[in-house]
């Protein structure tokens, strides 16, 4: 609000629907619609609502936005935004909170063929062994004892401190 | 340090300014008051008031509440109120306002339509 050149503010009552072009930050905090080309920020903030073709250096969702958004630089959806569409930029945020619903392009980026064969191997090779060896010994033990306890409830006679089974049905036989 | 807390937004209540770089193609319409600086081609309804600013270009039909012209106007400007055409303004097309102000200076061509019954 404090600079009144070099940004544009759509207030909250405000509707535009058609074409926007400019070269300045352009805070929508009403209603746009159509097709937004800026070649600096837009910031949609929790008020604005966005149905356009968005084509934007930075884009910052706090509000609501359908339609494509491609930037040059980042998209952010914040805790409060939602979207729906699909984004293309380099660079995307997006927040715990933010809802959103399309497709993200991020580009082309380069896969080093050496690195990635040897750190999935050594990841595999680590976890395996350990989850073998710990499975077998404790599952099957107590499944075990709980299902001959339900074989066989009405002998009260061994005692079986641990399980809490054991001591409920030691209650019910004394009050039979 | 006084003069920075009065900073140089000339509008009070002014929530929407549309830039000096910005190009809009199309409609705008809302309740509030609307500042431009930049171009707007196609159509503006306001229930409020609309400030074309020295800078500002506008080739759209325009109805509003009240209407304060230092730009460029091409296009017919009906006012529930008032229309003020300041100085240095330029505006092309029929102004219809109960109230129509032309300061000495503007440049206007069109024609003027003050009757009331047809303001709104």
């Amino acid at each position: 609000m404090a600079t009144m050149d070099g940004s544009t503010i759509i207030g909250e009552s405000i509707l535009i629907n058609g074409n926007l072009n400019g070269d300045e930050d352009l805070t929508v905090r009403g209603r746009v619609e159509g097709t937004v080309t800026l070649t600096k920020t837009l910031v949609v903030e929790p008020t604005g609502v966005v149905k356009a073709e968005v084509q934007v250096k930075n884009c910052v969702i706090a509000g609501a936005v359908v339609g494509n958004v491609t930037a040059s630089e980042s998209v952010e959806i914040t805790k409060e935004g939602r979207m729906i569409g699909d984004i293309s930029a380099p660079r995307v945020i997006i927040v715990d909170g933010a809802s959103f619903r399309g497709r993200i392009d991020m580009g082309e980026f380069e896969v080093r063929e050496g690195e990635r064969p040897e750190r999935t191997l050594s990841a595999r090779a680590a976890p395996r062994p350990a989850l073998t060896t710990r499975r077998p010994s404790p599952a099957p033990a107590p499944k075990a004892e709980a299902a001959e306890k339900a074989s066989a409830p009405r002998p009260p006679e061994p005692p079986v401190p641990a399980a809490l089974g054991g001591a409920k049905k030691k209650v019910i036989v004394r009050r039979k | 340090m006084a003069a920075i807390d009065k900073p140089p937004a000339p509008r009070t209540g002014a929530h929407t300014v549309i830039g000096s770089s910005i190009v809009i193609d199309g409609e705008i319409s809302g309740d509030e008051d609307l500042v431009i600086l930049g171009t707007v081609k196609g159509r503006i309804g306001l229930k409020e008031s609309l400030f074309v600013e020295s800078s500002g270009v506008i080739e759209a039909d325009i109805e509003t509440a009240n209407v304060e012209v230092s730009g460029q106007v091409t296009g017919n400007i009906s006012a529930s109120e008032k229309v003020e055409l300041k100085a240095d303004c330029k505006v092309t097309g029929d102004i219809r306002a109960p109230r129509i102000l032309i300061a000495d200076g503007a440049i206007f061509k069109g024609n003027v339509d003050m009757d009331v019954k047809g303001a709104k």
